[in-house]
């Protein structure tokens, strides 16, 4: 790094694709330094009402110029932006949470060509979540339009955000995997092979895909600035970027996903819970997270959200995760339609969590990476790890454990082996694998872990929670 | 195209390759009017290829 330490800034790993402006930490600060010809973009943009609007609005991430320009850092500018309370991954949202990100981002673009602006990119990634409502992050993507000169950040809007709707809406299938395998989104060409025969005809598949794909291979000898230079010549103008991202727009909105009923979407409704259960449960978590006061809250196996509300009364912001994302995807937009702004639901299994991604792996951060929370909730997912996927006992506690910071609460529930869930998932293994899947043991290995300063059995008599205070 | 013209796109590089096919295909996007100016592109890109021919022999 360019910086002696004394500066105290660490670059953010995920920001370097743009020579001309790069995010820092400092001090819990979210910083972005500018060189000399972004830090005029962002004068000429901090000018603009579009750009005001769309702060007052909350579409853009909060912003401002650092005045004086601090001496030690080698940048013509620094701003300093609101902070985001989860930083997450669109391999980690649902269909809805995608579709809105992308209608961000167009409504973003279209006040900016409005205005005279244009945005350098097209990335999902621009985008994150306060709660459950979206917003623009990357201010240092605004620069002033060129007459003439088409959106330069449109492959990548195909590629990270309109061909994985694409591959949802029309195809049934999840497009969670091909961002989380693929950095810069689904290429063209892998496009096309997915929508052969008459999926062709599907909306918006002959020209995003097959006319794009096609395009690019017939042009690939072909510099951009020349075809840039070209299309200016052949009268392409402002009126016509601006008619491109109204189609689009009208696009994104036609996608729609209807999830067939998954096993979960359904689970709140057919799960073994008795009414006496559930609020003794609700009463339990309700208390510790009211004793815990946590900035943030982690709910794993959050399902439709109950208790991540219930959390969410006591904690800054909370984080649920959830492995189905048919139900993830119907509390965000329960969520949204609330205005909810401090739970944010993701798509994850537990049992094979975000791994880092992109350059070195670290471009786009590991999931143990960046959720450490102050209060963990783990609700009834146990025995799903323990017995549905064989993670040994003590490792599932380890897992639980090294997400709780120090002094903070872990709330788990054990479901005794006796318990119509956890006996459903043991017929489905043979007999005698899990012989240390008893509550003696859970209990001795929490005892090891951190101190368990609540303790409940619910009215069924066959589950249990504790909230432990993890290196108390 | 004027020599200023093609200095003015080379200094404008943006960090993000657009890629050559995905900028003519957004005018496509772009509606009848869009249409018609990649058919123009096209057409000028024909011109100059029969224009230029006399020269490449010679």
């Amino acid at each position: 790094m360019a910086f002696p330490d004394t500066t105290g800034l660490r670059a953010d790993p995920g920001s370097f694709r743009d020579p001309g402006n790069r995010v820092f930490h400092r001090a819990g600060e979210v910083l972005r330094g500018l060189d000399e010809r972004s830090a005029r973009d962002w004068r000429a943009l901090a000018a603009s009402d579009f750009f005001r609007d769309l702060l007052a609005t909350r579409q853009v991430c909060g912003t401002e110029e650092l005045f004086p320009t601090p001496v030690d850092v080698p940048w013509a500018a620094v701003l300093r932006h609101e902070r985001i309370p989860f930083v997450s991954h669109p391999y980690e949202w649902s269909y809805g949470m995608l579709r809105d990100a992308a209608l961000l981002h167009l409504e973003v673009l279209r006040a900016a060509l409005a205005a005279g602006f244009t945005t350098k990119d097209g990335s999902a990634y621009n985008v994150q979540w306060r709660g459950a409502r979206p917003v623009f992050i990357d201010v240092g993507s605004f620069e002033a339009a060129r007459d003439g000169e088409p959106w330069a950040g449109y492959r990548q809007f195909c590629q990270t955000l309109l061909y994985p709707l694409l591959v949802q809406a029309h195809l049934g299938l999840d497009f969670q995997p091909f961002l989380r395998a693929r950095v810069d989104g689904i290429e063209p060409d892998q496009m096309r092979r997915l929508f052969g025969g008459a999926r062709r005809w599907r909306a918006g598949v002959l020209t995003h895909v097959h006319l794009h794909g096609a395009m690019q291979d017939r042009n690939a000898g072909d510099s951009t600035s020349t075809v840039r230079a070209q299309l200016r010549a052949a009268g392409y103008s402002r009126e016509l970027a601006l008619a491109a991202v109204r189609g689009l727009t009208k696009l994104v909105r036609r996608l729609h996903h209807r999830p067939g009923d998954s096993h979960w979407s359904d689970y709140q409704r057919t799960c073994a819970y008795s009414v006496p259960d559930r609020q003794a449960k609700e009463h339990f978590v309700d208390r510790a997270m009211a004793a815990t006061g946590p900035g943030r809250a982690l709910d794993l196996g959050a399902n439709d959200g109950r208790y991540a509300r219930i959390a969410a009364r006591h904690a800054d912001h909370v984080v649920a995760v959830e492995q189905d994302p048919a139900v993830v995807d119907a509390l965000y937009r329960a969520l949204r339609d609330e205005g909810e702004e401090r739970i944010l639901p993701l798509v994850m299994d537990l049992a094979d969590p975000s791994p880092g991604g992109g350059w070195r792996g670290v471009e786009r951060a590991a999931f143990a990476d960046r959720a450490r929370a102050d209060a963990v909730l783990a609700l009834a997912v146990v025995h799903h790890l323990a017995i549905g996927r064989n993670v040994p006992l003590p490792e599932v506690l380890d897992q639980l454990v090294t997400l709780t910071v120090a002094g903070g609460s872990l709330v788990v529930e054990f479901v005794h082996p006796e318990d119509p869930m956890a006996r459903r998932l043991l017929a489905n293994k043979p007999d005698g694998l899990f012989p240390d899947y008893r509550r003696e043991v859970f209990e001795s290995l929490l005892a090891a872990r951190g101190r368990v300063v609540g303790r409940t059995d619910l009215p069924s008599g066959t589950r249990t929670l504790y909230q432990v205070v993890v290196g108390g | 195209m004027t020599g200023e013209g093609k200095e003015a796109a080379v200094t404008h590089l943006a960090y993000l390759d657009a890629g050559s096919g995905s900028l003519i295909v957004q005018a496509v996007v772009g509606g009848v009017a869009g249409v018609a100016v990649a058919a123009k592109l096209y057409w000028r890109r024909l011109v100059a290829r029969f224009r230029r021919q006399p020269t490449d022999q010679g």
